[in-house]
């Protein structure tokens, strides 16, 4: 039960600013294996998004390589990315990111309904019956409430059976009692599907619930 | 993504609102041109089919010998009406040995095959529509004939060595003439009739017609088969009448123009909503690539996105294209008593092709940008929103409209100008907006709370708001085109039959006669105008050389303009004519007494004549040289005596000569004539009253039609202006929502909105007057043929009514804004 999903080797992030080059992240060498759930931790502005994007393939690194499920995702352009992203991985996001012109259950169907699988909307009022919202089916994301839209992404992120979970913040935007409730559901739903989970967080319970903790300081790994 | 899906995602956009501007724009985009079109496409086909009243047909062949059997034989095999008619001078002798020069007109049965005769039992008035002709043995004569032979009703006359009975009255006719001169009074008969009279001799001069009237396709398809040279001529409407084919070429330029503007303003307003549509996607298709689409399938996507409401909104556009054209058309059928023919098809298969180029150029540019949006946008907003490809966007816009206004327009020209004209506005004003929003920023450092908002909100997205600015005022300134080309089309037309212009001339008037007449139309007539000696004369050789030599070396193809060596009508003058135009050399000084002559332009151009050349004329047997001094030009289009020849005073005074003049009548005063008539038995009355109603007449429709148009672009032009309202409406409203947040209060918001359109407004107004007056000035030297004319009291009101029209249309647009709480429009904004 040790294999490794997400691994990557020398990863470097340097972008072009104003004042010249700048460092985000540099000499990132890590390997997280299957089931296991990963906190991110660190100061902010230390890298840790940009790194979560990378391991994610929602971005390219300056240098360096990684890979998920096997795959280099590094290598692949973004067609390819995009495609192991459908197959691989799920997210849940600060901001939500629900679709505004789709309703809560249209939101979950999405990920089903892009990969053609005819079972979508069954599987969407599933899930979000298991986050506790099989009354709002037809809301819109601006009838919910911070919290509820929370939960809808978390369902999105599950919908798309993903083997591995991103989550930046997923708690950052809500206050400590329905954060609390958001990290159990995605703790719950964790194990239910056992799916690996790679959270970013500044919030220390958070990090404790998880198996291992990686800190990050101005763009490398501190332990 | 499947098609299914796709179709899913975008009901749901249409359900969420999210198309619905760009659904609007595609619909109003198609629906305008093809109701312009259809208008248009019948109301001219209905004014030409009116205008060929004027013919008597549609179409005739002319020639001076009988018109070729293989013509009518063609022309028969295309199923074309057919008549005949000759037209030839001939004397006609009163039983009292009275007699009078007229022009015979002899027709065939079908005569007139457009428009109708009148006739009456009494002269001078206005008649009863007929559909008879005359009898054989029968002739039906103007009324001047009457007073001047003596005759009633049922007397006989004869023409030629055959008599022949008066049975009626003509009071009109339609093709009375398109030459002024030619109009001797009139005596109708049948061309059966003809070889009766003997008055046909060889070389006799007679002009025949073959009259045709048909379908358009049928005609111009019999146009191209015949060899009409060198025995005949081909002619419509534009050919035979100067006046009406002026102004229906310009009228149909301005409708294409106007047409030709919706398009391009219902082109903005669709690439306006397309991008804003792009724009609010960015984060959809950020969510989608983390759920795993691939760009082909975000492009597959959105094509086909496209593809389906470019089809909807297409398809109902055309209905409501259609629903709105016969709606103007059941407003209008009081005014335009013309019986509009049917539509072509033409119209729908514009409208429909409008709508796939409005998506193709105006509406995919934008989206096809969505493919390269980075996922990494949903964690960081600023990623991946680089703006579309520039290259790309305008460059399909400038092909898209170029691609419309070619194949609506037809002409090359008008859209290349129309095209320069906009481009170099948009340059020059992007330019301009950028430095007014500039100044802005000073004069908000001293202004009140509301006012700074305002000011520091434009200048913060001045990019945004300079391209407004530009889109603004690029439909105000089509609009003001338009509105000042048809000013200058309707003041010109005005000009060119002004009321109570002469109707009537008066000819063959003796010198001892000329105060008597005088006295009588003061009495009788308004308007009299000036009075013109008439000697007939003729040139017989220039400098030297024999006038038919001369002809033959300067006009070696004899075309059908007027020939040096036939007799006209000479006059001498002190004073240059109003109406005509120097445009060479000097008029003569008063008190000059040498022999000189002054020429018409295009006659002196024709026959190789110019300043300095010397002509000799036979006048009245007697020898006159003349140096040509200077060339004018004349307006033909007026309704006024014109003369190609013009001597000095010093070289004519001392023959003999006639006067002709020319005077004003009411229709219920034309009795005068009798009286006048009856009186001086020897003068010649030439009525173009009639001709002059039918003008006008015509002149009205096209005048009406213009307005027409010119209202439904209007409303296209309002649609961009809202388009663009709505398109820049999401960044105003999360930054005054975050303001009222902030606790500004709605009062404040208010002021600060309605100063930024206000200012928008300004600056826009002031920018179109500029493209305007520039534009304008370009179209009608170019195009319209017209004066140019500049209009001070459109740089006072152009940014005022701007300024007024965006306010209005700004607020309108976002009062849901104002009134809504700021938290339902944070939560919107997601
Ligand atoms: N595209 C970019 N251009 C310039 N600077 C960038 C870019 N992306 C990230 N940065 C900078 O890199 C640093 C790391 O950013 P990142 O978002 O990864 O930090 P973070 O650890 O997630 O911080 P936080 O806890 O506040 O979310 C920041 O200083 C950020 O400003
Ligand atoms: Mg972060």
């Amino acid at each position: 039960m040790s294999r490794v999903v997400v691994k990557t080797e020398g990863i470097a992030k340097i972008v072009p600013t104003a004042e010249g080059q700048l460092t985000i992240l540099e000499g990132i060498d890590l390997e997280i294996n299957a089931g296991e759930s990963v906190a991110i931790v660190g100061a902010s502005g230390s890298g840790k998004t940009t790194l979560l994007g990378i391991l994610a393939g929602l971005d390219m690194p300056s240098s360096g390589s990684a890979w998920l499920g096997g795959v280099e995702i590094t290598a692949l352009d973004e067609e390819k990315r995009a495609k192991v992203r459908g197959e691989q991985v799920g997210f849940v996001f600060q901001t939500f990111q629900l679709l505004g012109s789709l309703t809560a259950l249209e939101n979950v169907m999405l990920p089903g309904e892009l990969r053609g699988e005819s079972g979508a909307e069954k599987d969407a009022r599933d899930l979000l019956e298991k986050v506790g919202l099989a009354e709002r089916f037809a809301h819109y994301p601006r009838q919910l409430s911070g919290g509820e839209q929370q939960r809808v992404a978390i369902a999105r992120a599950f919908a798309s059976r993903p083997n591995v979970l991103f989550a930046d913040e997923p708690t950052g935007n809500l206050d400590s009692s329905t954060g609390h409730k958001v990290i159990e559901l995605l703790f719950n739903l964790n194990k239910e599907y056992a799916t690996t989970l790679i959270l970013v967080t500044h919030d220390d319970r958070l990090a404790e619930r998880c198996d291992r903790t990686i800190v990050l300081d101005a763009g490398r790994i501190v332990s | 993504m499947t098609p299914a899906m796709v179709l899913r995602l975008a009901w749901r956009d249409w359900r969420g609102g999210e198309l619905g501007l760009l659904v609007i724009a595609l619909m109003v985009a198609v629906g305008t041109v093809t109701a312009v079109s259809l208008f248009v496409d019948r109301l001219q086909q209905a004014l030409l089919s009116e205008s060929s009243t004027f013919l008597a047909a549609d179409r005739y062949i002319g020639g001076s010998q009988e018109i070729p059997v293989e013509f009518r034989a063609a022309a028969s095999e295309r199923d074309i009406e057919m008549a005949d008619t000759m037209s030839f001078p001939s004397m006609v002798f009163a039983s009292d040995d009275r007699s009078q020069l007229v022009s015979v007109k002899a027709v065939s049965p079908g005569y007139p095959l457009r428009g109708v005769l009148r006739t009456a039992d009494e002269p001078f008035t206005r008649g009863e529509p007929t559909t008879q002709l005359p009898q054989q043995g029968e002739v039906w004569l103007d009324s001047r004939l009457f007073p001047a032979l003596g005759l009633s009703l049922g007397d006989r006359v004869e023409v030629g060595v055959a008599a022949f009975t008066v049975s009626r009255v003509l009071t009109q006719e339609p093709d009375r003439g398109g030459s002024m001169y030619d109009l001797g009074p009139r005596l109708l008969m049948r061309v059966e009739d003809v070889p009766a009279t003997e008055v046909v001799q060889p070389g006799s001069r007679i002009s025949y017609r073959l009259l045709l009237r048909g379908d358009d396709d049928a005609l111009s398809e019999l146009k191209d088969s015949l060899e009409l040279k060198p025995c005949c001529w081909w002619r419509g409407i534009r050919e035979s009448s100067p006046a009406i084919g002026s102004a229906l070429a310009r009228a149909e330029s301005f409708l294409l123009l106007g047409g030709l503007l919706g398009v391009l303003l219902a082109g903005v307003a669709v690439a306006l909503s397309a991008n804003r549509y792009a724009r609010r996607h960015y984060d959809h298709v950020g969510v989608l690539k983390t759920l795993g689409a691939t760009p082909n399938q975000i492009l597959f996507g959105y094509l086909l996105l496209l593809t389906v409401v470019g089809a909807v909104a297409a398809a109902f556009g055309l209905l409501i294209g259609a629903g709105l054209h016969l709606a103007l058309v059941a407003i209008l059928q009081s005014m335009i008593p013309v019986e509009l023919p049917a539509p072509t098809m033409r119209p729908l298969a514009l409208g429909a092709v409008t709508g796939m180029i409005c998506v193709l150029a105006f509406a995919l540019p934008p989206l096809l940008h969505l493919k390269n949006v980075s996922p990494m946008r949903v964690i960081r907003r600023d990623l991946g929103s680089a703006p579309p490809s520039q290259v790309l966007s305008y460059g399909a816009a400038i092909v898209g409209s170029l691609g419309l206004l070619i194949w609506y327009s037809g002409s090359l020209f008008l859209t290349f100008w129309t095209l320069v004209g906009t481009l170099s506005a948009l340059l020059l004003f992007g330019l301009l907006a950028n430095l007014l929003l500039r100044g802005g920023r000073v004069l908000g450092m001293q202004a009140g709370s509301g006012w700074r908002l305002a000011l520091a909100g434009l200048q913060r997205r001045r990019r945004e708001n300079t391209a407004q600015i530009l889109i603004f005022g690029l439909a105000i300134m089509l609009l003001l085109i338009l509105l000042l080309l048809r000013t200058a089309l309707l003041d010109e037309w005005r000009n060119q039959v002004p009321d109570n212009a002469p109707n009537h001339f008066a000819m063959n008037i003796t010198p001892d006669d000329v105060a008597e007449i005088g006295l009588m139309l003061d009495a009788n007539a308004r308007e009299q105008g000036g009075l013109y000696p008439m000697i007939r004369g003729r040139t017989v050789a220039v400098n030297g050389i024999d006038a038919k030599d001369w002809e033959e070396q300067h006009r070696p193809q004899r075309g059908e303009g007027p020939r040096l060596s036939s007799s006209r009508n000479l006059t001498w003058a002190s004073e240059m004519p109003g109406e005509n135009k120097l445009v060479a050399g000097d008029w003569w000084q008063p008190g000059d007494t040498r022999s000189m002559v002054s020429l018409e332009d295009d006659y002196a151009e024709d026959l190789g004549l110019s300043i300095g050349d010397v002509m000799t004329f036979d006048i009245a047997g007697q020898r006159v040289e003349a140096e040509v001094t200077n060339l004018r030009r004349l307006d033909w289009e007026s309704m006024r005596p014109n003369f190609f020849i013009i001597f000095s005073p010093g070289a004519l005074e001392s023959f003999p000569a006639t006067y002709m003049t020319s005077f004003y009548l009411e229709a219920d005063q034309k009795r005068f004539l009798n009286e006048l008539l009856g009186r001086f038995p020897t003068i010649t009355v030439i009525e173009v009253d009639a001709l002059i109603a039918q003008v006008k007449s015509i002149i009205d429709r096209v005048t009406q039609a213009v307005e027409l148009v010119l209202g439904l672009v209007l409303a296209s032009g309002c649609l961009v202006l809202i388009a663009s309202i709505q398109a820049s409406k999401d960044g105003r409203m999360s930054e005054h929502a975050l303001i009222r947040t902030l606790g500004g209060s709605r009062k404040l918001i208010t002021g600060s909105l309605a100063v930024e359109f206000a200012t928008l407004g300004l600056f826009a107004g002031a920018v179109a007057v500029v493209g305007a007056e520039i534009t304008v000035a370009i179209l009608e030297t170019q195009v319209f043929d017209l004066g140019v004319s500049f209009h001070p009291w459109l740089w006072l009101f152009g940014p005022l009514i701007g300024a007024l029209i965006i306010f209005v249309v700004g607020m309108a647009g976002t009062r849901s804004l104002i009134s809504s709480p700021p938290i339902m429009v944070l939560r919107g904004l997601n």
